[in-house]
């Protein structure tokens, strides 16, 4: 009886499985036609690729150092050797731009998705059960969105410690509310819809409600907003890397490698414009893509 | 509407430029006071205070230098002992007694007269204090306060109005070079409760003022005893904590003279025309020590091993621009007793991988590095230094984690024992062997300078009867004997002596940077 109130249209199992597959492909069409999206993913593409093969691709390792006296290679400006040239320690600035997508994007990455994690749970929580639950959840979201989010992030990892885990335990917790306000928002609106009521009156458990017919319709906000701040995150642990609270030496963490470079600014741009185009690229993929998702996903934006 | 666009611009404009003329003639510069001779003094941080027994730090001695007068002083660019506010004096045959006779004529700088009753009062507030927490200088100087079993001062007495007579319970060789050290200045009996905040010496400048964590301000002291002197009319120190954004304040003449020069901008500062760079004489010791109280580093195999593992050569090209020599003993060759036939530990990772072998650990081990977070004279990125040396350490299966704090917490953790492997430096205060080997390596001062928690009975026998050896040869043999103990035990991997940079405006003149770190004004002028 169950399986049958599962969809509105009762349907033999294995078709069930392909049929939510067509507001996808829908929504892939149109992503397509979308030109700055397309560009959004291949950048994007482009750094995972890189991260994912960056013992390949790289000319060398993180941490080779050229400054003794038989090997001196230090702050070399960009050559055919050293394509982005070298940093203070004789390192391959390009060698560590590559191995650098690797911290980032896995940064970003776990990071959103432990807001995401969190911040559903929360939302659903909150917007379905309503009440005094939801006063609460609500009100401690205001409480963490009043305060600056990088200030916030600087203040958690000041209390864990600084590092490169902390850093992204930091950047989860901030970006919770985004999600727990988005998911609530859409719960909201979800649960007073016909194919809930009819859960509900026969008899479904709300857990089963929750995560197999509120979340899944939620997804799509998901999505798009976590493509978004997949963005914002690499930024915030670049920053954090920058004040020296993320990535600790000899890590090529791209903001600490700014930061690194900073004294080098007028005698080796080098070493401080190639981690900063980097961080500037990924952050413009995320962003292009996350927009092309937004104008597919979101059924409001189609026209 | 776009008129009175115009006229609010213009209006801007007026007052941005009258606002910068206050600014200028406030900080003294040309304006209409063109005679008055201002040097203004950059430095990366604030004094911590200006009563002179009672700070250690060398940004408080910086200014302390400048108000107040030692008995004896250092010669201009060495620690040799010249006549100050004593003109003369006379030592005993057995070395136990110290008379002194004393300038006559001098005055503090708020009218009391400088007397053999203001030198008694001096000694006898450090002496008496047994507060090894505030006179902390006065205890590792003199072995503690009066009563205590190393003390070594037994009486201060005025014998007339201009004679002090110093009696000692045994022999100090460098009793004189202590005197002479900016902590032992003499200052006001008068003002003892206030001259933590307002000073009051006999020294070439008056203080005037002290903007916390900005600027202090000294004038001329008129009556100075030194004939003609000081040239210069003003000094303010002022604090600017950024080396890069101090040189700017240079180069734009904000400031007159600065410390703490990058070695990477010297190039660029020798290449401007308007600037010169001055060498400070090289007087310290950069160092990495190692905790010898602390797995794995008690195993002299170990400490050994890393010795051979730091490519000093490398850290100096790459962080030093090449102003430093590589070390090889705890202490710099310019101070007597200095061992030259000790052969420093080759750059040789192979011997290195053997050692540890033999020392048990053949595949290496875990541990931490400790990086100080300001830049010291001694070592002017101490993370950047840690990286290189943990990335050659790396390869002999030593992985070490580059740790920092904050400087304060640095070194008080250091102090405790918790680094097991740490960069820090020393720089000397009186120029001898005594205030590098005993100051940082003898069992005693364990908890307070020996931060590597070294003990060794056997130097500490020869450290302790250096200090009471008067014979200078017969001393300097010691010394060199336990630099020799001191290389086979390996408390430290010695990395550096640095000759650290000052830049100053072309117009500075007489100015002679001072080995132990802060520097009489008194000759400098302004073209």
């Amino acid at each position: 009886m169950a399986e049958l109130a599962r969809n509105e249209n009762p349907i033999e199992p294995k078709q069930q499985e392909e049929k939510p597959a067509s507001p996808w492909r829908d929504a892939w069409k149109s992503f397509r036609k979308n030109k700055l999206a397309l560009v959004g993913l291949g950048i994007v593409s482009f750094f995972v690729f890189l991260a994912v093969f960056a013992p390949l691709i790289a000319p060398e390792g993180i941490n080779d150092q050229k400054i003794s006296s038989d090997n001196y290679a230090k702050l070399e400006a960009p050559s055919s050797e050293y394509w982005f040239g070298t940093d203070d320690f004789g390192r391959d600035v390009l060698s560590r731009v590559i191995y650098g997508s690797r911290i980032s994007l896995t940064v970003g990455f776990f990071a959103v998705l432990g807001s995401i994690i969190i911040g559903s749970t929360l939302g659903i929580v909150a917007g379905y059960y309503g009440r005094w639950v939801d006063t609460i959840i609500s009100r401690l979201f205001d409480i963490m969105l009043a305060f600056p989010s990088i200030l916030l992030a600087i203040a958690i990892v000041a209390v864990l410690g600084p590092s490169l885990r902390n850093a992204l335990i930091a950047i989860a917790i901030i970006n919770v509310p985004n999600f727990g306000r988005l998911v609530r928002s859409k719960v909201l609106s979800i649960k007073e819809e016909e194919y809930i009521m009819a859960a509900k009156a026969v008899g479904m458990k709300d857990r089963r409600i929750l995560f197999h017919h509120i979340l899944p319709n939620s997804f799509a906000p998901i999505i798009v907003q976590g493509t978004l701040l997949i963005a914002t995150a690499i930024i915030e642990t670049a920053a954090l890397g920058f004040l020296g609270l993320g990535a600790k030496a000899p890590t090529p963490e791209w903001g600490t490698m700014l930061a690194d470079a900073r004294q080098f600014i007028t005698d080796a741009p080098w070493t401080m414009i190639f981690p900063g185009l980097a961080i500037m690229l990924t952050v413009l993929g995320f962003n292009l893509m996350g927009d092309g998702l937004r104008d597919a996903l979101d059924p409001k934006m189609k026209s | 509407m776009k008129k009175s666009l115009i006229w609010a611009l213009a209006a801007i404009m007026l007052l941005s430029v009258a606002l910068a003329g206050c600014n200028s003639n406030s900080d003294g510069g040309d304006g209409d006071k063109s005679k008055e001779q201002t040097l203004i003094f950059g430095r990366g941080g604030d004094s911590v205070g200006l009563d002179p027994a009672t700070v250690t730090d060398g940004e408080s001695f910086k200014v302390i230098k400048n108000v107040y007068d030692t008995l004896v002083e250092y010669g201009e660019q060495d620690t040799n002992v010249n006549p100050a506010l004593a003109e003369e004096w006379d030592v005993a045959e057995d070395g136990l007694t110290y008379t002194f006779t004393l300038r006559e004529g001098v005055k503090f700088h708020n009218g009391e007269d400088f007397n053999a009753e203001a030198v008694v009062k001096n000694f006898e507030r450090w002496m008496t204090s047994g507060d090894s927490g505030k006179f902390a200088y006065y205890a590792s100087m003199f072995g503690g306060f009066k009563g205590d079993e190393g003390h070594v001062i037994k009486s201060v007495e005025a014998k007339d109005d201009y004679t002090v007579e110093f009696k000692l319970n045994r022999p100090q060789a460098p009793f004189l070079k202590n005197l002479a050290m900016t902590p032992f200045s003499i200052a006001a009996p008068g003002e003892f409760d206030k001259i933590e905040t307002e000073p009051v010496g006999t020294g070439p400048f008056k203080f005037v003022d002290w903007k916390r964590n900005d600027r202090i301000t000294l004038e001329k002291n008129e009556e100075y005893w030194k004939e003609g002197l000081p040239k210069l009319d003003k000094v303010i120190f002022r604090a600017i904590p950024d080396n890069s954004n101090r040189l700017n304040a240079l180069k734009t003449g904000e400031i007159h003279l600065m410390d703490g020069v990058n070695p990477s901008d010297v190039a660029e500062i020798d290449e401007n025309a308007d600037l010169k760079t001055f060498f400070r004489p090289s007087m310290n010791v950069g160092y990495l020590g190692f905790n010898t109280q602390m797995e794995p580093f008690n195993d002299k195999k170990v400490r050994q091993a890393l010795n051979h593992a730091v490519d000093k050569e490398a850290l100096i090209k790459a962080f030093y621009e090449g102003q430093a020599e590589p070390a090889k003993n705890p202490m710099p060759p310019v101070i007597d007793g200095y061992n030259d036939d000790v052969e420093a530990y080759p750059f040789d990772l192979e011997k290195a991988k053997q050692l540890l072998a033999e020392a048990g650990y053949p595949d290496g081990f875990k541990t931490e590095l400790w990086a100080m977070p300001v830049p010291r004279p001694y070592m002017p990125d101490g993370k950047k230094a840690a990286e290189a040396i943990a990335a050659n350490f790396a390869k002999i299966g030593v992985d070490a984690e580059i740790v920092s704090y904050e400087w304060g917490t640095y070194l008080e953790k250091a102090q405790k024992g918790e680094a097991p492997m740490f960069l820090l430096g020393w720089t000397g205060d009186n120029g001898d062997a005594d205030n590098f080997l005993y100051t940082l390596l003898d069992k005693d001062t364990i908890d307070s300078n020996n931060y590597s928690r070294f003990a060794n009975d056997e130097l500490h026998e020869i450290l302790v009867k250096a200090q009471s050896t008067p014979d200078k040869e017969k001393r300097a043999e010691l010394y060199k004997e336990a630099q020799v103990i001191l290389h086979e035990e390996a408390p430290w991997v010695p990395l550096v002596h640095s000759k650290p940079a000052l830049a100053g405006l072309k117009t500075v003149e007489g100015f002679q940077p001072h080995p132990t770190g802060s520097d009489k004004l008194t000759n400098v002028s302004l073209k």
